[in-house]
């Protein structure tokens, strides 16, 4: 379960001090797939970032699990984040010099654990999204949907508990972006709770639940989901 | 893990070879350059016999002018070296010169040539620990009884009896036969302190024979010799009476004790000497060094190695200003894999050791390559001195400049790298992970 | 172009210009410094001995055996080297300029000695010598056979008169014209009076100090068991000469050997052996810092320039022109290695005068730090200029581009 209350996010430079978020309140259930969605620099970004305890609050609360993040040292978010938290990112972010073996075992290997349970997930893992047989490739051997996939199977073969995604489909074609979803909505199904920020409002309706945001603030704090066509609109601007 | 860390260095370095080799290359001139110049300091400012050298002291004694401010004599006088060897009370000591003379092989097939020898006392050869092949050196007694023996060096017995055991055979030298007693294994301390002020890094004589017949044989000295006061007559005697240096003097002196003794000997004799009228100056100019002491008393390290080592110093930072540069641009352009890591879990330790270990890496190719570059400029320094003019024959690696020249290079890349490896510890990943 | 924004810019990466300025700044101290040790052990090394180094060489005789008798077998040999072909003269010498080893003494204007005296080489020769060495009488004369004595081993000066270098007589007597020098009166060690007969221009001491112009000759001939031969051949003869004085000598007599047989100019060579060695190890580290600067600031150039492709891109949709972003970056250098060669400037002069007080070396001549900061400036320039070139030739359209 994840839990903000009130929280604000601000960045200060010498002159400007740009509110991200403003008394920034949600509850994710355990197995929910909730969509974020809203304009650019609406705080989308802010909130997943927040939320993956990659970046620290300014004000406010955030339990993950009944834990209170915000007191955390860097070593206990990363071992939270490393164990709890999966991600996916709209470029991807495999790392270019390693194989997809070796991008899929690096968060096994910040968990420390051993050689042949790595080895045994990692080809579960590439299993899973259909790409055991390239496990030597690099990433620009593949394409971008197979690239997206490997990012999910790295995001999963921890076992997280969440996970957050950042315009997944972003920079793919809409057939590889349908088999994306597919993929997502199928982890879903098994357990994994998914927040995932999107352009895309087909998708977002399509969703349990979403969240759209407005200048840093929730603009539809309703917990069921909203069809009204003039709130689409304003998400796609 | 950290074989882990080590491969993602090496996948890293493949990752930008230009800016990794240019790193590589900056660190191993850098580094290879100081180490040529820490090897030449190292062998001609070290300690050229570690285990005794704090019980061999080199007796100087100054007969120079009173009032003038110069330095001691480095030599002793006929007299002072004769009246040492008489009555200081050391366990061992030595008067030691070198010679020139032509020595006729028995060999007719051979022709004459001409030797430096040195004459040296009995006790050189266990003062000094000069190793022998055969036989052993003469008897003090061969000293006092000016017996014609010689102690052949290794070359030399190859050159007159093929390397076999001569012992006992005999060499014609300056016209007189010689009895081989010994011969001695290639021996060449570097610098060659017994007698600094004649070359100190040419190599060891060719023969050795007792000092007095030096003397007694008119032998012509090879050296210096400094006449503080004009000789008063002529012929040998008037030579030996006069206040002309030529004859270095060592002392064995293990204990504190044994050292006070001798100094205080020292002392009444430069004392006795100044009621006859020598030995006009400050009386505490007459004293013992030991070998250390007297290495930098003499300055036998050359202005040229004290002047590179500077310079090396300076180029070594310039190469480590360019490493710390070129990490930074290497470990900045990585922030976007950084960010991905500390999504994944990475947390700041982690990537503190990564980047280390990283940097340590470039530092221990660095290093490697810096080795050769090392020999390589070795070699080459090797080939400006030339063989002719001093022995250069210890210029060359040794086990501790090899491990020294790796264990710096590693550890200034990473020292080096900190600054760069902080910021790259540091980097926000929120910032990276949306675009790539 | 204006430089305050592209000062103001560099501010905001203060440790790149830091870097780049400290490299600078080591890199102009060690190469003036390194240039100023060579020129100084060039001019050093470029002093003439005063004597043909071209055409001369030198050998030692050494006799043994009991019939040896050294005084007959050097006159002999004398007669016989000056009547070979190729040999312009021969003399017996006790040392030759340059070779590192010889004889000195000091020399004084009164028997008394205690009185000051001037530190001067000696050397002991023939009659010929002078013209062996080829030598410059400026005032007086040279010795005649009959001036020369033998001297044996251990003995005193024997000779009664002396040729003194120009640079000696002057030291000595600093108050008379070099003319007047001559017929004056001098006196050795042992209550020795010897008179001046003649002044040549030049013979350096066989030693490398600061009494290096200071010699005198006497006419004596050593007899101490070794003789050195001093040959000086036609020109351009050298070489064959020298096979064939040694052919000639050998052959001559049975009971001695030559050794040592040297030109001139190989004495000189090993001699000034450490001298050209240092120089070349300079030459090496001059060459292999400006290589690793010039490397460095490519580096960080081609680092600096990657991270603001977009900037300039934008730059360049906003109307700049190429030379304008070649000059943005031109002027950059400028400025960084501006503010590293002002740095350079007082390391250098600390560094020199920390060789002047330590190691016995000549004060810095002024213009080596302005040169070497013009040249260090044109380093920065030149090495700049590529990745500039790369940077100028950046599409507006990135600006655009997303990636």
């Amino acid at each position: 379960m994840l839990k903000m209350i009130d929280v604000s996010k601000v960045f200060r430079t010498e002159l400007v001090e740009t509110h991200a978020l403003t008394d920034f309140s949600l509850t994710v259930g355990e197995g929910e797939f909730v969509t974020i969605t809203g304009p650019s620099g609406c705080g989308k970004t802010t909130f997943l970032n927040i939320a993956g305890l990659l970046e620290t609050l300014s004000s406010g609360q955030y339990l993950l699990d009944g834990v209170d993040v915000s007191t955390l040292s860097d070593y206990q978010r990363a071992k939270l984040r490393n164990q709890k938290i999966g991600f996916i990112f709209q470029s991807f972010n495999l790392m270019p010099d390693l194989n997809l073996f070796d991008n899929i075992d690096v968060p096994l290997r910040y968990r420390g654990m051993k050689g042949a349970e790595r080895r045994e997930r990692i080809e579960q893992a590439l299993e899973a999204v259909g790409l055991a047989a390239r496990k030597k490739h690099v990433p620009s051997q593949l394409s971008g949907g197979q690239q997206q996939r490997v990012a999910i199977a790295r995001a999963l073969v921890g076992e997280p508990r969440f996970l957050l995604a950042d315009e997944p489909t972003g920079n793919l074609d809409s057939n590889t972006a349908q088999g994306v979803m597919e993929l997502l909505n199928e982890i879903n199904d098994k357990g994994t709770t998914i927040i995932m920020v999107t352009h895309d409002e087909q998708l977002a309706q399509r969703s349990q639940r979403n969240i759209h945001i407005l200048d840093g603030r929730i603009a539809n704090p309703v917990l069921t989901p909203l069809k009204t066509p003039g709130e689409s609109t304003a998400a796609m601007a | 893990m950290p074989i882990y860390y080590l491969r993602l260095a090496a996948l890293s370095y493949k990752r930008n070879p230009v800016l990794s080799t240019l790193m590589v290359l900056a660190v191993s001139i850098g580094i290879g350059a100081y180490m040529v110049i820490f090897t030449l300091n190292y062998v001609m400012g070290g300690d050229p016999i570690p285990h005794k050298s704090e019980q061999l002291y080199h007796v100087q004694l100054d007969i120079s002018e009173a009032g003038q401010d110069r330095q001691a004599p480095v030599q002793l006088t006929y007299l002072d070296a004769t009246a040492l060897m008489e009555s200081a009370p050391a366990q061992r000591q030595t008067t030691t010169s070198k010679f020139g003379a032509i020595l006729e092989p028995g060999n007719p097939e051979l022709r004459p040539f001409s030797i430096l020898g040195r004459g040296a006392s009995a006790d050189f050869f266990p003062m000094f620990d000069v190793p022998f092949i055969y036989g052993g050196p003469w008897s003090g007694d061969a000293d006092d009884n000016l017996e014609q023996v010689v102690v052949l060096s290794r070359e030399l017995n190859e050159e007159l009896f093929g390397g076999q055991d001569s012992v006992g055979e005999q060499i014609r030298l300056h016209g007189t036969n010689f009895t081989v007693m010994g011969v001695i294994d290639d021996w060449n301390p570097v610098p060659k302190f017994y007698d600094v002020n004649n070359g100190p890094f040419d190599s060891g004589e060719e023969l050795y024979i007792p000092w007095p017949l030096l003397v007694s044989m008119e032998l012509s000295r090879s050296g210096n010799t400094n006449c503080f006061q004009a000789v008063e007559g002529s012929g040998l005697q008037a030579f030996l009476n006069s206040e002309c240096v030529w004859i270095q003097y060592w002392a064995e002196l293990p204990t504190a004790a044994d050292r006070a003794t001798y100094q205080s000997f020292i002392e009444s004799y430069a004392a006795e000497q100044n009621a006859l009228g020598r030995f006009q100056n400050d009386l505490s100019r007459n004293r013992l060094y030991d070998v250390e002491e007297w290495l930098i008393e003499e300055e036998v390290l050359p202005d040229e190695t004290r002047i590179l080592s500077a310079l090396a110093a300076m180029l070594l930072a310039v190469c480590l200003l360019n490493t710390i540069g070129l990490l930074l641009s290497k470990f900045l352009g990585k922030a976007p894999e950084i960010g991905v890591r500390q999504a994944l879990g990475a947390h700041k330790g982690s990537l503190f050791v990564q980047h280390v270990i990283e940097a340590g890496f470039i530092g221990l190719l660095g290093g490697l390559l810096g080795l050769a570059v090392a020999s390589f400029g070795l070699e080459g320094i090797k080939i400006l001195l030339g063989d002719d003019v001093m022995m250069t024959n210890w210029i060359q690696l040794n086990v501790p400049v090899v491990i020294v020249t790796i264990a710096l290079a590693i550890v200034s890349t990473v020292i080096a790298g900190l600054y760069p490896i902080w910021r790259a510890c540091n980097i926000n990943p929120a910032i990276h992970l949306k675009t790539q | 172009m204006d430089i305050g924004p592209i000062f103001r810019a560099m501010t905001r990466n203060k440790l790149g210009v830091i870097l780049i300025a400290l490299q600078i700044a080591f890199t102009m101290t060690v190469i003036i410094n390194a240039i100023f040790i060579i020129n100084e052990r060039s001019r050093l090394m470029a002093r003439p001995s005063g004597v043909d180094e071209a055409n001369l060489f030198h050998l030692v005789s050494v006799g043994f055996g009991e019939g040896f008798n050294e005084e007959i077998a050097a006159r002999d040999d004398m007669e016989m080297l000056r009547r070979l072909p190729g040999v312009a003269n021969a003399s017996v010498v006790n040392a030759v300029p340059v070779s590192g080893s010889g004889s000195g003494t000091g020399v004084r204007l009164t028997d008394d000695e205690s009185s000051p005296s001037n530190f001067t080489a000696i050397y002991r020769v023939d009659e010929q010598a002078i013209d062996t060495m080829d030598l410059d009488i400026i005032a007086g004369e040279g010795f005649t056979i009959g001036d020369v004595r033998n001297r044996q081993r251990n003995s005193e000066a024997v000779s009664d008169i002396t040729v003194l270098t120009e640079t000696l007589a002057r030291d000595l007597f600093p108050d008379e014209a070099v003319n007047d020098v001559v017929g004056n009166t001098v006196w050795v060690p042992g209550g020795i009076p010897l008179q001046v007969v003649g002044i040549v221009r030049q013979l350096q001491a066989p030693w490398q100090n600061n009494t290096i112009e200071r010699s005198m000759l006497v006419p004596e001939n050593v007899i101490d068991g070794s003789s050195m031969y001093l040959v000086r051949s036609e020109p351009g003869q050298r070489d064959r000469v020298m096979a064939e004085v040694e052919e000639a000598l050998v052959a001559a007599n049975g009971s001695r050997i030559i050794r040592d047989m040297r030109s001139l100019e190989e004495t000189r060579e090993g001699t000034y052996r450490i001298d050209s060695a240092m120089s070349t190890v300079l030459w090496v580290v001059i060459i292999t810092l400006v290589f690793i600067t010039s490397m460095g600031i490519v580096g960080l150039a081609v680092f600096g320039i990657n991270r603001r492709r977009k900037q300039i891109g934008t730059r360049r949709a906003l109307g700049a022109t190429r030379p304008q972003i070649l000059g943005y970056f031109m002027v950059e250098n400028l400025l960084i290695t501006g503010v590293g060669v002002t740095l350079g400037a007082v390391l250098t002069i600390a560094f020199s005068i920390l060789l002047t007080t330590n190691f016995n070396m000549p004060a810095m001549g002024w213009h080596y730090t302005p040169l070497g900061m013009l040249a260090l400036l044109a380093i920065g320039q030149l090495a700049v200029w590529g990745p500039s070139r790369g940077a100028a030739r950046i599409e507006p359209a990135i600006a655009t581009r997303s990636v």
